[in-house]
């Protein structure tokens, strides 16, 4: 039997990293404002942003064909305004990788940043510094650990997105077809080698995360 | 609440979990007949069900892509007669001891056609050339479901499948194929003419018809000592009774008969 093919375990690296440079900025923003703001609907914010955690997989993929397929409404907006088509191509795969991420980063970092001592930044704050500045010269320094296990975390969910990945951005083989799914392809077919290899990668990736993210998380509670 | 009152809470939870669990598990009693059948099966096999001239047949059909299908027979499911849309896996089957080679039957054919959604432009099976390379169509995953390899067969020989190839969506069966094509996420897709006939929102664009046109038979077969309930309905799918009604869903018959 010929080697297994390496495309799958490229493209899950490229989707799930590029899932991730979407999520990090959104998902940085998200988590400190919802440790900021005494906003009011600060609880409805919460659940949204749980959401995609919580739903099953299918239901997301659902959701992303009906509003960015092609007879939803965002879809038809974007091919009639910039030609762009989401569904059935790699950028799909992202973007459902992104969705499922998302939550994860927040969850993780909101506490981390949560965990900063109000004082340092009030203090900060009376001297008159920006936001942006306290958040890089203060709240980061002290939180990038609960930030980088986020991070990991997030990454780790984002390669193995398998629901809503086959529903909005297909299985076509060597274009959206990630490692969760070539697993799931191989299998059908009775190509064990093939999914065992893949297999293989992916538990060896998400160990790992695992390792790196509990050696990252009790610390970034320390103050 | 109380932490007493919380304990309850939690107790009456649990219970109500395992029962319902517990519930889901209770056999509902075995049928006298268990058919495995493809999806493209689906829009003729009640009808013929219903015809089979025995009173209080009790029959549990499963539909799904042949090769899904004979990978669920060979683990062991327990399945009494196969009806598939191709010869191949039932083959395999019977290469295997799972299946009686004297009760392989071809019982029907059918005919690949191409689809678009109702309002897309027509495209041909030339014509599949000159797509733009953004468009998207719709197969079965050649892998497994006999609906893909026609189409595939039909692309390699029209010497279109390697261009094509970054194109083309994969259905886990037929009927996900076409759910892709009504739902106009494609703009065309592969499926059999007995699927489209029934589908208001798609348009038959083209048929596979000449020397390049794969031939798409539905192909039957009993296991190693099947009940007679099951030798019984292999039979009647035979009759004219039984060939009328598929001839009625757009079904062809199997080559070598004469249709009366």
């Amino acid at each position: 039997m010929p080697t297994p093919d390496l495309f799958p375990v490229r493209l899950s690296l490229e989707v799930a990293g590029l899932a991730l440079a979407l999520v990090l900025p959104v998902g940085v923003v998200l988590a400190w404002l919802q440790a900021h703001r005494r906003l009011a609907f600060r609880t409805a914010v919460d659940a949204l942003i749980l959401l995609p955690l919580v739903l099953p997989p299918s239901v997301v993929g659902y959701l992303l064909v009906i509003v960015l397929g092609r007879e939803g409404p965002l879809g038809r907006a974007l091919e009639a305004l910039f030609d762009l088509r989401l569904i059935f191509t790699p950028a799909a795969a992202v973007l459902a990788a992104a969705i499922v991420a998302l939550p994860l980063l927040v969850k993780t970092v909101q506490p981390a940043i949560e965990a900063v001592p109000a004082e340092l930044e009030d203090v900060g704050r009376t001297l008159g510094l920006s936001p942006l500045f306290l958040f890089l010269r203060v709240t980061l320094p002290s939180s990038w650990r609960g930030m980088l296990a986020g991070v990991v975390l997030a990454f780790a969910r984002a390669l193995g997105e398998f629901g809503a990945t086959l529903m909005f951005a297909g299985d076509i083989p060597k274009r959206t077809e990630t490692m969760p799914l070539a697993i799931y392809a191989a299998y059908q077919v009775g190509n064990d080698r093939a999914a065992m290899f893949y297999v293989a990668v992916l538990v060896a990736l998400s160990l790992l995360v695992v390792l790196l993210a509990a050696r990252l998380s009790p610390r970034g509670l320390r103050t | 609440m109380t932490a007493t009152g919380g304990f309850r809470v939690l107790a009456g939870c649990i219970v109500a979990l395992s029962v319902s669990t517990l519930l889901a598990c209770v056999n509902p009693g075995t049928p006298e007949l268990t058919i495995a059948a493809a999806s493209s099966l689906r829009t003729v096999l009640p009808d013929l069900i219903q015809a089979v001239p025995t009173s209080d047949l009790q029959v549990r059909a499963t539909y799904a892509a042949s090769g899904i299908l004979r990978q669920q027979v060979a683990a062991g499911a327990p399945i009494d007669l196969m009806i598939f849309a191709a010869d191949q896996p039932i083959d395999r089957l019977i290469q295997a001891g799972l299946a009686d080679p004297e009760t392989r039957t071809v019982v029907a054919s059918n005919q690949l056609v191409l689809i678009t959604p109702r309002r897309a432009p027509l495209i041909t099976f030339e014509s599949l050339g000159s797509l733009p390379a953004v468009s998207r169509l719709a197969i079965g995953d050649p892998r497994t479901v006999p609906v893909g390899q026609y189409a595939r067969e039909a692309l390699v020989r029209l010497r279109l499948w390697d261009r094509l190839r970054p194109q083309l969506v994969y259905g886990a069966n037929v009927a996900a194929v076409l759910a892709y094509a009504r739902r106009g996420e494609v703009e065309g897709a592969f499926v059999y003419a007995t699927d489209a006939r029934v589908a208001p929102d798609v348009v038959v664009a083209d048929r596979a018809s000449g020397d390049w046109a794969p031939s798409p038979l539905v192909v039957a077969a009993l296991r190693q000592h099947a009940p007679a309930a099951a030798q019984h309905f292999l039979a009647f799918l035979l009759t004219d009774r039984a060939q009328a009604i598929l001839r009625s869903k757009g079904f062809g018959p199997p080559p070598g008969h004469a249709d009366s």
